[in-house]
């Protein structure tokens, strides 16, 4: 029995463990393997495999089983009450790509949506590809500021990971120069139409520390000799990344770190994997493994390894540990700060403002770009010109210039028919421009998610319970987003211009964080300054549950940066005998 | 030429009203489907085929009917539509052989082309009115005329045709003249 066990134990033993296959587990992945470690990763939901596993990803529009892919309203209603909320996940394009929320319940004490896939990939595949750089003054800010806790790192630490994820995934973009919004390692930005060049001059002129720059995401514009011998090519620019691409033209954990990973021979991944708790060693004083439920058989099984990187999601990385007790952590794994589970973050969004162009009513383009401009922050940058006395922070624009199609006469009544109507939807519409606010949301201990044990969900798992609000500075900010985007179309000479807050429920954003935050002291964070749990050091947490403070950038790429520094980190500890 | 208020003159006394004795007349006022709904009744589908065409024509391009956007609404009925939005077509449809037998004596597909489009003017026009007054509340020739747009600029001949598709641009040109390109894109 004895021998038995010893066999089986050791059949389920790696080097390490990366719990999580998505943006930041594919990472995770690949860095561990590359640098020699035999890697199991563990994945909730099913296989998704690059290529194989994308069903619609070149559906025409006539191939649709629904109206333009739509999902019924029943079905809808029944299913997706939450996925549903952001109005452009749940279709069917896209639907197999996101969890069912009968079947995955939580509950809000204020509304939180909480939009999830659960797959291999999971949100790397429909994830919105946005990648900048967090600057100086986003990892100084609490500090200076009195607010939480100090970041434990500085910009200069993460730079170097920047760098070296920038290179592996690929972002096409532009440099600017600015202390804000840091430069990085970029393919040629994608073009600006003739609209938004005129913004941008018009802006600029009236505006100047208002910068307009593309969008840096992670598209291939030119392919590195790596990312082709992936199998990764340039961006088609079809505009259908949701759907998976079968070009890998932007980058996903599938097209990229799990291959890179998998071509290393060092990875095993186990789909179908829900990983329930950390199991803690007492006796070494650190953890050994996991424990998982197969969401096939519904059996236990346990997994070990010298090293354990979550990389679940910050909701459910915080899920993990909160549901991994024992005799040393009975309120949760290395929660001896009670800071698991707090501080949930987000970007608030859904304020911004739009106009009409007069000009260039005889121009068009062609292609469709997958990206739009960007305006990188321009408050509070710690100089007494750019200073607000409403609000603390900041806020980045997203927006773009476009002509709309037919369906811009969709909803409309009185519109007339016949041979005239249909000439004119022949032809696009006239120019718009939008601005769409992209704000940081502060720390706040009592923004936090808890374990519910009376709820459980199809596996008889505890779920989550949200108790998270926008509060004060969020709010104020808010007015401020509206009016300088209304301002800056104005400006530039734009008609109907229109401000907008149609609203902003927490999770909206698709950017939940901060609920095992990095910190200095034991006693306030969960994490120290290389990802590891301060009360365990074998695990490593490096998604977005570790985030300290938000910023106003997408965090992707930060997360990936930590998650690629936190790996060189373990891989070293683990040869000195640290773990 | 018909005027709105003839049009509609009666309406409210016709609508619902058992439509026995009139079925089959389409059948033998307007051409065959060539097709088998499974939502509509045959009376119904020729209906929509005809308000289609009228709504969506052929001109230069393929109109509603070459599109098969009846096919596509009976579809939409039989997989789509919920239990508000399928009453709200049934019973727009019903309503416009209701109208035409009020105003004209014969079911809708049987009516010259010029009452048949004066009658859609009306509800146009009615739709525009109702529209001002109760924006959550949606009129049935607006649904309709939304069905058949999105039908047919989501079919082939639509997107291709009519507009221009290119499923694999491979590359995005951010000014050009319109002129080069001619026509809408179909897709975003």
């Amino acid at each position: 029995m004895a021998n038995l066990n010893g066999r089986a134990r050791r059949k389920n033993t790696y080097d390490a463990i990366v719990v999580g296959s998505g943006i930041t587990g594919g990472i995770a992945a690949k860095e561990l393997t590359e640098k020699g470690l035999k890697v199991l990763v563990l994945e909730r939901g099913r296989m998704v495999r690059h290529l194989e596993d994308y069903p619609t990803a070149t559906l025409d529009p006539w191939q649709t089983k629904y109206p333009q892919g739509q999902l019924p309203p029943d079905e809808l209603a029944e299913r997706y009450k939450v996925q549903r909320r952001t109005g452009y996940t749940m279709t069917e394009y896209s639907q197999h790509f996101f969890v069912r929320d009968d079947t995955n319940p939580y509950t809000e004490t204020n509304r939180f949506d909480w939009i999830r896939g659960y797959h291999v990939g999971g949100r790397s595949l429909t994830w919105g590809r946005q990648s900048y750089r967090h600057s100086p003054i986003d990892f100084e800010a609490n500090a200076r500021e009195g607010i939480a806790v100090d970041w434990p790192i500085r910009y200069e630490d993460l730079a170097p990971w920047y760098d070296h994820v920038e290179r592996f995934i690929g972002v096409s973009g532009q440099a600017e120069g600015l202390p804000q919004l840091p430069d990085g390692v970029y393919q040629p930005p994608m073009e600006m139409n003739c609209v938004e060049k005129a913004f941008k001059a018009k802006s600029e002129a009236r505006f100047p520390e208002r910068r307009i720059t593309m969008g840096r995401t992670a598209h291939l514009t030119a392919p590195t000799e790596e990312q082709l011998s992936l199998g990764r090519t340039k961006c088609q620019y079809r505009n259908m990344c949701i759907r998976g691409c079968p070009f890998g033209g932007y980058y996903s954990s599938n097209s990229g770190g799990l291959v890179a990973a998998e071509r290393t021979g060092n990875l095993v991944i186990r789909p179908n994997s829900i990983v329930t708790e950390l199991i803690y060693d007492e006796k070494a004083g650190k953890a050994s493994g996991v424990r998982i439920m197969d969401a096939t058989t519904r059996k236990d099984e346990e997994f070990y390894a010298d090293v354990v990187f979550l990389c679940a999601s910050a909701l459910n990385s915080a899920w993990i540990m909160m549901n991994s007790t024992s005799s040393r952590f009975p309120n949760g794994f290395g929660n001896g700060s009670d800071q698991l589970g707090r501080n949930v973050m987000d970007h608030h969004l859904g304020v911004g403002a739009s106009g009409e162009a007069p000009e260039f009513a005889d121009m068009y383009y062609s292609g469709r770009r997958p990206n739009g401009i960007y305006v990188p922050r321009f408050r509070n940058l710690g100089d007494a010109s750019t200073k607000r006395s409403d609000y603390l922070r900041g806020f980045g624009y997203q927006g773009g210039a476009s002509r709309p199609g037919w369906e811009r006469d969709l909803r409309k009544a009185g519109r007339g028919f016949g041979a005239e109507r249909k000439a004119a939807l022949s032809q696009p519409g006239p120019w718009s421009m939008g601005l769409g606010g992209f704000g940081e949301i502060l720390p706040y201990e009592d923004n936090r998610v808890t374990l519910n044990r009376d709820l459980k969900d199809e596996f008889g798992l505890p779920t989550l319970t949200m108790n998270v609000t926008m509060r004060e500075n969020e709010l104020a900010m808010r007015k401020d987003m509206q009016n300088a985007a209304a301002e800056m179309l104005e400006a530039a000479g734009f008609k109907n211009v229109r401000g907008y807050d149609s609203g902003f429920a927490p999770g909206l954003g698709i950017h939940e964080m901060g609920t095992a935050r990095m910190g200095r002291d034991p006693k306030t964070s969960v994490l120290n300054a290389h990802n590891q749990v301060h009360e365990c050091k074998n695990v490593y947490v490096t998604d977005g549950a570790a985030m300290t403070s938000a910023s106003c950038v997408n965090p992707s790429l930060t997360y990936m940066a930590l998650t690629a520094r936190a790996a060189d980190h373990a891989v070293k500890a683990r040869k000195r005998g640290d773990l | 030429m018909l005027h709105r208020r003839d049009a509609l003159k009666g309406l409210a006394l016709t609508v619902g009203a058992a439509a026995t004795g009139w079925a089959g007349r389409a059948a033998a006022a307007a051409p065959t489907l060539g097709w088998t709904p499974t939502a509509l009744t045959s009376d119904q589908a020729r209906l929509v085929d005809v308000v289609a065409e009228l709504i969506i024509p052929t001109t230069d391009t393929p109109g509603a009917r070459q599109a098969g956007v009846p096919q596509f609404i009976d579809r939409a009925l039989a997989n789509y539509c919920d239990r508000t939005q399928k009453d709200l077509l049934i019973g727009g449809l019903t309503r416009m052989d209701a109208d035409a037998r009020a105003s004209h004596g014969d079911v809708f597909v049987a009516l010259k082309p010029e009452q048949q489009v004066a009658l859609l003017t009306a509800y146009d026009q009615e739709a525009a009115v109702a529209k001002g007054q109760n924006p959550g509340q949606p009129h049935f020739f607006a649904a309709l005329e939304d069905w058949v747009t999105v039908g047919y600029f989501t079919s082939e001949p639509g997107a291709t045709i009519a507009l221009k598709y290119d499923p694999v641009p491979g590359a995005y040109h951010g000014c050009i003249p319109l002129a080069e390109v001619g026509r809408a894109w179909a897709t975003r």
